[in-house]
């Protein structure tokens, strides 16, 4: 009662930072000619919102306000909408993670399979707790729910991408350093057991072949987790011109 | 194969003879033009150059007796004839349930990777059957690396004039576009699937309507998982009657099992229906991984009442006799788990799932899911009481058949049969009560008197 001097917290600044500068912000001819092809798919605009987000994401490597406002604009919807469809869905990035996410499955079946115990390994390794980014923003460490390659859990998925099967402290050990080296991990095509018995192996000739390397984003080739950006602005009021 | 000793309960036949149709054993099958060589888009042309009445194939698929393989066994030939008759300029669509998220399921990404034109093909039969000329593939968005795959075979698919406007010469045209989904297990729900192929937050509808009266952009939609339409190309190529004749008889038909947990050798077989349960684990996965003892099966996915190891004795892999068993068939995806698994630490996973996948649209799905993990987590960390374990139950009672879609039921299955079924193991977590007979203070035993239902803990 006396004291009623309460501190304020102070207000958080009403325009963030922008990660992207409006020159970044633009699609080159290839990915116009990509949109065109999505937005023609469906007999509403709004429908292609999933995959340009999407392509953004791959692009930009996470969604920013003015990464979602470019989205928006291109299909001419509302940011609302855009916004909104980015924040329902997990996989979308509503901020920056590392160059690569690992998202380890600790589902019903990798969960009896040893997954906790993997994490544990992966959380000792790369010195991050679940859902932490290493220092130098090269891992982000995250629990997924069951990415549906029961039979071969416990399993995890690099950046939204690339499915690393079976996994056992070595592997696990293998594959961090050989991402650290290389940036990339071969696609790992799963053996059915009776392909085994039948066919002696597995029934692709080609599954080597789809090995490539995971491309860095955009965001991450300019070099950092928040690089200095432009002036900041709002980019709910502003679109994405100006600066 | 050892000699047959055929179980005479199990209704899959000669299922060690069994040859694979959904996936045979052909090398690179997913390549178009090995498709081809074996029969791919085949059964299409059938029926598109014998000009097949749309009425004829619907009826070939109801007497097949396909049921569907997505979870709730639907009767695919029936679902279809639900299709209101065609108003001139109003679009029909068929939708492809590719989400698969269902934990413990992952049979439908081996027909992406290995037989995505069985897919395509049954797709746009599916398609023919309703009347629609446009197939949505939705494939939830992890399957980044298998939706590539399926791009560049559709693409081929296309250039050989297999899918895309007037097909065989026949004048009738079929669009396929593969949507790519972003990580949401309700997407799998059906018309939460409709809602996010509409570019939306996918926040399930409430039915009526239903798909086929008001389904994409509110037009008549019939949605069927993948492997139900791999299905379909069978049906007419082998005849509904091969078909029907195949595991079985309420539930025909090839199907995939996804075996995971304890087992030797884990992973996605294809046998008929009706295999006994104790077939699929001991003989056809080599039974439990460092001869431990079996302990539960989940026998369709995380959401389906958890068996003990004696209620696995003589039951087999389809809707009636899970049902007659005390399970659900599900999506046939079956975790298996020895003696060292603890329940309470299982359940409560599962919980977790299903708080963090709830749209939250529902109140007792939102706070109901919460509650069920808080709980299940507070017994897990032996703080719970041994009342918990009725207000658990009470819980599910409240979330049962109370919310837009089944993700509540979903949610509570699970934490209904494992409390009920693994009892002791949830009671040996609670903390020490002091049941009648034990010390009672005298403060506490004015509550216990009044509340009939309330175990003292201490
Ligand atoms: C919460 C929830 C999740 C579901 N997830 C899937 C799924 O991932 N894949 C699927 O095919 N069906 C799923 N279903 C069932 C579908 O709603 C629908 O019944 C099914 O796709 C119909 O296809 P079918 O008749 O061929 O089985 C789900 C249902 C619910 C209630
Ligand atoms: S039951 Fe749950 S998931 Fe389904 S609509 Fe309601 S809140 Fe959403
Ligand atoms: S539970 Fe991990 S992939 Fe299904």
């Amino acid at each position: 009662m006396s004291n009623i001097h309460l501190e304020i917290s102070p207000l958080p600044e009403r325009n963030p930072e922008r990660s992207f500068t409006p020159e970044q912000l633009v699609w080159t001819d290839e990915e116009r000619a990509r949109i065109d092809a999505y937005r023609a798919s469906y007999p509403e605009a709004e429908a292609a919102v999933m995959r340009l987000l999407w392509m953004a994401q791959e692009k930009f490597g996470w969604l920013a306000p003015e990464v979602i406002q470019l989205v928006a604009d291109t299909l001419g919807i509302p940011y609302a909408h855009a916004y909104g469809v980015a924040t329902f869905y997990t996989m979308y990035f509503k901020e920056p993670k590392g160059r690569f996410v690992l998202d380890v499955c600790t589902g019903h079946s990798c969960q009896v399979c040893g997954a906790y115990d993997r994490m544990a390994h992966l959380e000792k390794t790369l010195g991050v707790h679940m859902g932490e980014t290493t220092d130098d923003g090269q891992f982000t460490l995250q629990e997924a729910e069951c990415l549906g390659a029961c039979g071969t859990g416990p399993m995890l998925q690099i950046t939204n991408g690339r499915y690393v099967h079976n996994l056992t402290d070595e592997k696990l050990d293998r594959m961090v350093a050989t991402l650290r080296e290389t940036g990339s991990w071969p696609f790992e095509s799963v053996t059915l057991p009776q392909d085994e018995d039948e066919m002696q192996g597995n029934r692709r000739s080609d599954a080597e072949a789809t090995e490539k390397a995971i491309p860095a984003p955009f965001f991450h080739s300019l070099g950092g987790h928040r690089h200095d950006a432009a002036p900041s602005h709002d980019p709910l009021h502003e679109g994405t011109e100006g600066a | 194969m050892e000699a047959p000793k055929q179980t005479p309960t199990s209704k899959a036949g000669d299922w060690r003879s069994y040859q694979r149709v959904i996936l045979p054993p052909v090398r690179d099958l997913h390549l178009l033009d090995v498709a081809l060589r074996n029969g791919a888009y085949t059964a299409l042309e059938k029926i598109l150059k014998e000009g097949w009445e749309r009425k004829r194939l619907v009826d070939e698929v109801k007497a097949s007796g396909l049921r569907g393989r997505g979870g709730a066994g639907f009767s695919t030939g029936l679902k279809w004839s639900f299709m209101p008759p065609d108003k001139p300029g109003q679009p029909r669509y068929l939708a492809c349930n590719g989400d698969e998220s269902e934990p413990g399921t992952f049979k439908d990404r081996q027909i992406f990777e290995y037989n995505p034109h069985l897919l395509f093909e049954g797709m746009m039969m599916g398609a023919y059957g309703i009347g629609a000329h446009t197939a949505y593939l939705y494939v939830r968005g992890e399957y980044a690396d298998y939706i590539s795959h399926m791009e560049r075979e559709l693409a081929k698919a296309y250039a050989k004039g297999l899918v895309g406007k007037n097909l065989f010469g026949t004048g009738w045209d079929c669009d396929i576009v593969i949507h790519k989904g972003a990580g949401a297990y309700i997407c799998g729900e059906e018309s939460s699937l409709m809602e996010s192929l509409e570019g939306k937050r996918a926040y399930p509808r409430i039915k009526p309507p239903f798909p086929a009266q008001k389904g994409l952009w509110a037009n008549p939609t019939t949605i069927n998982n993948v492997e139900t339409l791999a299905c379909v190309p069978l049906i007419v190529h082998k005849g509904a009657s091969w078909f029907a004749g195949l595991g079985a008889p309420k539930h025909p038909g090839p199907l995939l099992y996804g075996v995971s947990g304890h087992v030797n050798r884990p992973g996605v077989y294809e046998y008929p229906t009706g295999m006994l349960l104790t077939d699929l684990i001991y003989e056809v996965c080599g039974g439990i991984r460092g001869g431990k003892k079996l302990k539960a099966v989940v026998p369709g996915g995380s959401s389906v009442p958890v068996l003990t190891a004696e209620m696995c004795e003589g039951v087999t892999m389809d809707a009636e006799s899970m049902r007659d068993g005390g399970s659900m068939l599900g999506t046939a995806g079956v975790l298996v788990m020895d003696e060292d698994v603890d329940m309470v630490s299982f359940l409560r996973r599962t919980t977790h799932f299903y708080h963090h996948e709830s749209c939250g649209q529902c109140t007792p799905c939102r706070e109901g899911t919460g509650w069920l993990e808080k709980l299940v987590t507070r017994i897990d960390e032996g703080e719970g009481n041994l009342r918990d374990l009725d207000l658990l139950i009470s819980l599910c009672d409240n979330m049962e058949g109370r919310t837009v879609c089944a993700l509540a039921d979903a949610a509570a299955w699970p934490v209904r049969w494992t409390v009920t079924r693994f009892r002791s193991e949830f009671e040996a977590k609670c903390k020490p009560s002091l049941v009648p007979g034990g010390f009672v203070s005298p403060e506490t035993l004015g509550e216990a008197v009044a509340d009939p239902g309330y175990v003292l803990s201490d």
